[in-house]
């Protein structure tokens, strides 16, 4: 059952990023092979993989890929080094997967500039979302329009789109919207996005957030006072709900 | 080392006080003993009564009375009477020694009443103008021949007997000082040895009138820490083991929760098989989050998991912890209700953000684990004031409505050890690690936690920690 929301949620609009080629690289023939078969049937189109560093390297000579999912530990290397020379050849998404949960690696990765790391053992959806925020997080230029119960979201053009008519978001709103549907479908918190729209230090923003959540909703909803696209979750924070839930 | 300076402080003090009870003991005992002699000292009495007994007779003879007769025997002394004028001795008394002069110049007078005649120590009366000598037995007087001293000395006798005393005083406190700085300075480096015994390694110099003390501070200091590298030596390996079984098992397990959950959507397969995979997958789900639990609660026991202390706001991590958990809950089952104290914004402390958001984590899914029916659950943030410049504190309240836990299990869970901890087998201690880790983390924050039954019913878990801001009721974040 969820599993069926999430494919409905992350196939709806996003087909184009669903274009985009996956190199995978683990020394685990299975787990490669589930891996490739849970992306695959998810609807990315183009998967390859490799169990080498070597591999991997020729096969992104090649082939251009524009997220890569790496193990740490692979047989000719590790994938924090990996990842460093795949770098040297162009930017590139990267999502760890590995069995090291381990604090260090954590900040090895993200030190290396790392999108996110995922540890083993992952359910598929939990590994489909994190794919899916990475992608969205990076190549959102190439966003197109988001759909919602009531309106289109245009990300590139800080808009909402509502029959004919066109609103222009504020640089907040756009930066709080940009967050919730980074994260489409999950909760964030009060704090997650006072960070977003406010910096480091967002400590007294709340009464701020719940005016502009107004605000956004009047735009966003057909009946601002009975969201349901834009939620609230009492004391925690608010979710984006994308249209065809 | 400080209680070693307190020692010798204490000692000091000690000397301090016991000087002048000393000085007073010894004056008092003085008086007590001198206070017994008499006043006529060296029976000068006697010898005016001698005198005051003479009579002169009808026949010119002089005559001393029954009561004279008895004072010389008392005293055991003899006397003569030295007439005025002539210096002769015109009486004596009976048994008078040979060697006693029976004429006398004014200046032997002189002499003789001031001293000794033939080392007979005397004393003197009169008789009219006739003078009177008493002479004691040789050893009953010890007499201060030249009974003056100057009048500037006696007139500065008290200054003299108070810097006598300062000086006395001084003495013995510079002979103590260097005596007790000369211990100190043995008895130092054996004593910061032993202080740092449980701490760190020690070193004692052998040397000194407590080298043996000091060779056993460094046998005991070798045997500890041969223990200690024995110790984490064990640690280590159990830690190591843990993890590195913990990191074997994430890949198998990743593929069986990888399949079973493929499997459990593949609408192609019959019910019952989608049925089946989904136990599994849940089970896999309960593997996954031991290993995890298994690996940090280790490394938490054992040292070995870096606590990163940064200045932090508590309700972004209950928020986020929150979250992350509802996140999970697709089906809903678990609604979550965060209450924060009326016009808290940020709750500031210092924490390791990924650890105490664990920590809430763990509750919640320990809650979600004992109600798989579902249930509600409860947060709740409150702060107290600190007193008197002590740090305030954060209440974390986090309960639910479901099952709850009997008396019984409640007094296991509070009082029992985890097995990990714990040597011992018994099956009856083996509970989840999830609230293992809750109390590891809070206490390496310096907090408390508190397991309870529900408000209503349920279970209750209830979080202490110290925090920054708000230390009083009504500051606001600067």
């Amino acid at each position: 059952m969820w599993y069926y929301y999430l494919r409905e949620v992350l196939s709806m609009e996003y087909d184009y990023l669903k274009q985009k080629r996956i190199l995978l690289v683990d020394d685990e023939e299975q787990l490669r092979e589930l891996v490739a078969s849970i992306l695959t049937q998810e609807g990315y189109a183009q998967v390859r993989t490799a169990g080498t560093v070597a591999d991997a390297l020729s096969l992104a000579e090649a082939w251009k890929p524009e997220l890569a999912i790496l193990d740490v530990m692979l047989p000719d290397g590790d994938g924090f080094e990996l990842l460093s020379k795949l770098r040297g050849k162009g930017d590139i998404p990267a999502l760890f997967l590995t069995a090291r949960g381990e604090e260090e690696d954590k900040f090895q990765g993200f030190g290396l500039g790392a999108d996110d790391y995922v540890v083993k053992p992952f359910l598929p959806r939990e590994l489909l979302f994190r794919i899916a925020a990475v992608l969205r997080r990076s190549y959102k230029e190439e966003c197109p329009r988001v759909k919602l119960a009531a309106c289109e979201l245009d990300f590139e053009r800080a808009e909402v789109l509502r029959g004919e008519e066109r609103l222009p978001l504020t640089a907040k709103e756009f930066e709080l919207l940009g967050a919730l549907y980074r994260n489409a479908g999950r909760i964030v918190t009060i704090d997650g996005l006072c960070e977003a729209a406010w910096g480091d230090n967002p400590y007294g923003y709340e009464n701020s957030l719940m005016a502009h959540i107004r605000r956004i909703r009047e735009k966003i909803e057909e009946n601002p006072s009975k969201p349901v696209s834009l939620l609230t979750v009492k004391g925690l924070g608010y979710k984006l709900v994308l249209a065809g839930k | 080392m400080k209680g070693t300076i307190r020692l010798i402080r204490r000692f000091l003090l000690l000397m301090v006080c016991v000087v002048p009870v000393l000085f007073f003991l010894n004056l008092a005992m003085f008086i007590a003993y001198t206070w017994r002699e008499r006043s006529d000292n060296g029976g000068w009495q006697a010898a005016i009564k001698v005198g005051e007994e003479l009579s002169l007779g009808s026949d010119g003879q002089y005559h001393l009375s029954a009561a004279g007769q008895q004072e010389l025997a008392d005293y055991d002394a003899w006397a003569i009477l030295v007439e005025d004028g002539t210096g002769d001795v015109v009486w004596h008394s009976e048994g008078l020694p040979e060697e006693i002069p029976l004429h006398y110049s004014a200046a032997e007078i002189s002499w003789y009443t001031r001293g000794y005649i033939a080392d007979y120590p005397t004393t003197v009366g009169s008789r009219g103008d006739d003078l009177v000598i008493l002479g004691h037995p040789k050893t009953a007087y010890w007499k201060m021949m030249w009974n003056s001293f100057d009048y500037g000395m006696i007139a500065g006798l008290p200054r003299m007997l108070l810097s006598f005393l300062l000086l006395n005083g001084a003495l013995a406190f510079l002979i103590y000082m260097i005596l007790g700085t000369g211990i100190l300075r043995s008895v130092k480096p054996v004593v910061q040895g032993m202080e740092a015994l449980p701490e760190q390694d020690v070193h004692v110099r052998e040397k000194g009138f407590l080298s043996e003390v000091a060779g056993a501070v460094n046998r005991v200091n070798e045997k500890l820490r041969a223990q200690e590298r024995a110790l984490r030596k064990r640690e280590n390996a159990r830690a190591g083991w843990i993890s590195g079984v913990s990191h074997d098992i994430r890949t198998p397990l990743t593929m069986v929760l990888g399949y079973a959950a493929k499997l459990e959507e593949d609408v192609s397969l019959p019910e019952e098989a989608r049925r089946k995979a989904r136990v599994i997958r849940l089970q896999s789900v309960k593997m996954k989050n031991l290993v995890g639990n298994l690996n940090l609660a280790s490394k938490l026991e054992y040292q070995m998991q870096p606590v990163r202390m940064e200045e932090l706001n508590l309700t972004a991590v209950l928020r986020q912890a929150a979250a992350d958990f509802a996140n999970e809950d697709l089906e809903g089952r678990y609604p979550i209700d965060f209450r924060c104290q009326e016009g808290l914004g940020a709750c500031r402390m210092r924490g390791d953000r990924e650890l105490l958001q664990r920590a809430v984590y763990n509750v919640l899914s320990n809650s979600r684990q004992h109600n798989p029916e579902g249930c509600s659950l409860f947060m709740e943030l409150w702060t107290e004031t600190g007193k008197e410049g002590k740090a305030g504190k954060a209440r974390i309240r986090l309960s639910d409505d479901g099952v709850g836990v009997s008396e019984e299990q409640l007094e296991t869970l509070r009082s029992t050890p985890h097995y990990m901890m714990d040597g011992g087998t018994g099956v009856q201690l083996r509970h989840g690690l999830g609230l293992l880790i809750v109390r590891q983390i809070v206490t390496a924050h310096g907090g408390q936690v508190r397991l309870d039954h529900g408000p209503a019913w349920g279970f209750l878990v209830e979080i202490v920690l110290d925090i920054l801001w708000p230390n009083s009721g009504t500051d606001t974040p600067s």
